[in-house]
């Protein structure tokens, strides 16, 4: 049976195009920072020539690397599970039984919030940190699948249930 | 709410907080090696410095040690224990009973001459805890621990509405270990091999020998000729080694002295230790892997580790959450396959293993054809070891290549169930280059599924699929993209309609 993936929201592109914007910003005022302090190898690299290079990943990231992992991110949720693919080079297609999430949790970063989208997370007993986080959702979708979920675990079938039929 | 009647641990609990600070900063010594290198640097100029930081953090423990017997104060009550515990944060915890997973007895070597004991108790959920009241009579912690056990017993019997419980059932298994047995384990798990491995490195970076010791040797002893120190110097290293093997086995039989495995058919309990009296114990429906290990002392000694994994409350790390895992040390055959058949888990004749696809051997075959070469023309041209080096490039690239291919063909899993009437599925991956090993997963326990899949293995039309369970995650590498989509689908499916308790 094949799986009906929901995309992301549009502003999703946005945000990733932003944040990776935003990380190589840091990365400039890192170079600035060495520069004016003297501690950059002037005469090893050019100033030019790093900036050509910061240029070139900028570009790469923001424009080619953010779309194509916006393109394929897409979750699912299913009869049995939370289905969730992602990844822009590396694709990893995740899937998790309904019957053995945990805890569910929504998450909003600042960055996120200016977008207007939210995250929501997933545990299971596996791991340490998230198991499934669907990325770009709308705030009351993001809202309303935590509600469904919470519900489909709540109203888990018992044991008993299964022994009987 | 009833008032509750506080009591205080006895005064010999000191030891019990004492070492539980001491054992923290044991194993959180790794963190700290870069404040030791401070104090180093400064220490240079201030040799009081390190003395004083020393008797600074003994007075600390100790003083520490006091006021936490101080604060520490437990009550019992009808349906929980409750704790207040912390000097500055006061906490309160209240631990009812059929919350309880899982309550051991531990009976610690300076505890034993007054009969006292501690009580170790997990908590269920995610944000589990374990605690530990120290202190406890014998007749008082075993009536607690009968209370939470069977608290928690018939709270699991009333939802999975079996069959009349029965009160008291005589143990289907049992077994004791004789001291010839926990010598063996002391071979098989002998830190020895480790501890060489780790010496071997330090050694050939400071030049030891030449700098230090020769020199110490001759301004000492001049009397020696040279011959004999050499002489010498190889004995102290062969008897250093040889005590440490005999440490390890000593440790050994201190740990596992008088193991006795006893099982009513659902709970395991293996209890032992010379000094220290420790029980480690699982139940069945809370399973979460077994792992047989085999490494190439016990093969050749015919014997097996077996350890297994359920789920435990989350320990952070560098709190020795591995230690606690149950383990029996040393098994042989016969007995192997008594214990896999209690547990359910099929006969090695019944699992057909199947073997990853060549192409899982291509890969990190053809980084090492690529990498070897360029070490070979690096030796030859740059460092002038001429034919010396070539030969050892290729020497060390068959090696390599040879280990590879022998851990892709040791590699195997499957998929079995039990022939036997409580059927239960597994998931099955051996491995090991010179070592067996086997880890055995519940099926309907896995957490989630992973299906990777990177630009190569897109253009070869292959995935990994990747299972996580709350014992460990195992990776199927290169399985042909539709299999492993069908396969991930087909258990996610398999595991969502499974109702059965899986904690």
């Amino acid at each position: 049976m094949p799986i009906d993936w929901l995309a992301p929201e549009s502003s999703y592109r946005s945000y990733l195009q932003a944040r990776s914007l935003l990380n190589m910003l840091i990365i400039a005022a890192l170079i600035a920072t060495s520069y004016f302090t003297g501690v950059y190898p002037k005469h090893l690299v050019p100033l030019w020539i790093i900036g050509l290079i910061w240029t070139a990943v900028t570009l790469f990231f923001s424009l080619y690397f953010a779309s194509r992992r916006f393109l394929f991110t897409g979750y699912a949720k299913t009869a049995e599970g939370m289905h969730l693919k992602r990844g822009a080079m590396i694709r990893k297609i995740r899937g998790v039984p309904l019957n053995r999430i945990q805890h569910v949790e929504y998450k909003q970063s600042f960055l996120e919030r200016g977008f207007g989208i939210a995250r929501l997370a997933m545990y299971t007993a596996g791991s340490g940190g998230a198991d499934l986080t669907v990325p770009g959702l709308l705030p009351d979708k993001a809202m309303q699948l935590k509600a469904e979920l919470l519900n489909t675990i709540a109203h888990e079938p018992s044991p008993e249930d299964s022994h009987h039929e | 709410m009833s008032e509750l009647n506080w009591q205080r641990t006895p005064l010999i609990t000191i030891a019990f907080f004492l070492f539980k600070q001491l054992k923290q900063f044991v194993t959180n010594i790794s963190n700290m090696i870069p404040v030791f290198a401070g104090i180093f640097v400064a220490g240079k100029n201030a040799s009081w410095l390190p003395f004083a930081l020393v008797g600074g953090y003994l007075v600390f423990v100790l003083i520490n040690a006091v006021l936490s017997q101080r604060f520490f104060l437990y009550a019992i009550a009808d349906d929980a224990v409750h704790l207040k515990t912390g000097i500055f944060n006061r906490k309160h915890l209240t631990l009812n009973y059929d919350r309880i997973q899982q309550a051991e007895i531990h009976q610690v070597w300076y505890f034993r001459p007054l009969k006292l004991t501690i009580l170790g108790v997990d908590s269920a959920g995610s944000a589990g805890k374990e605690v530990q009241i120290p202190g406890l009579t014998m007749t008082l912690a075993q009536q607690l621990r009968q209370r939470m056990l069977e608290q928690s017993n018939t709270a699991e019997n009333a939802s999975t509405s079996n069959d009349a419980s029965e009160p008291s059932p005589a143990p289907v298994l049992e077994k004791s270990f004789s001291s010839a047995e926990i010598v063996r384990a002391g071979i098989i798990d002998n830190k020895l091999f480790v501890f060489l491995a780790v010496l071997i490195y330090p050694i050939s970076q400071f030049d030891l020998l030449d700098n230090y010791v020769e020199p110490w040797v001759t301004a000492h002893m001049d009397w020696f000729s040279s011959d004999l120190a050499w002489l010498m110097a190889i004995g102290v290293a062969v008897s250093a080694l040889v005590l440490l093997f005999f440490g390890a086995i000593v440790i050994s039989l201190l740990t596992f002295h008088d193991l006795k495995l006893t099982s009513d058919g659902e709970r395991y309990q293996a209890r032992s230790g010379a000094l220290s009296i420790r029980t480690l114990s699982f139940r069945y429906p809370k399973l979460q892997g077994v792992f047989i290990r085999r490494n190439l002392r016990a093969r050749l000694l015919q014997r097996s580790v077996i350890k297994v994994s359920q789920l435990q409350p989350r320990v952070p790390q560098g709190q020795g959450g591995q230690g606690q895992r149950f383990t029996l040390p040393v098994v042989d055959a016969d007995f192997l396959a008594t214990f896999c058949r209690q547990l359910r888990i099929p006969a090695a004749a019944s699992v057909h293993w199947q073997r990853l696809s060549p192409l899982a051997l291509l890969g990190s075959s053809l980084w090492l054809a690529l990498l070897a070469p360029i070490i070979a023309v690096f030796l030859f041209f740059v460092a002038d070891t001429g034919w010396v080096g070539i030969t050892t490039a290729a020497v060390v690239w068959m090696l390599l290549q040879g280990l590879i291919t022998l851990s892709w063909r040791n590699y195997g899993y499957s998929f079995v169930s039990t022939e036997q009437a409580p059927s239960e599925q597994w998931f099955v991956v051996r491995r090991g280059i010179l070592s067996r090993d086997q880890n055995w997963y519940p099926r309907r326990k896995i957490q989630q599924i992973d299906l990777r899949q990177g630009p190569w293995l897109r253009l070869l039309g292959f995935a990994h699929l990747i299972l996580h369970t709350a014992a460990g995650s195992e990776t199927i590498r290169y399985l042909p993209a539709s299999e492993a989509e069908e396969l991930q689908q087909q258990w996610l499916e398999e595991i969502a309609t499974n109702h059965q308790p899986w904690m």
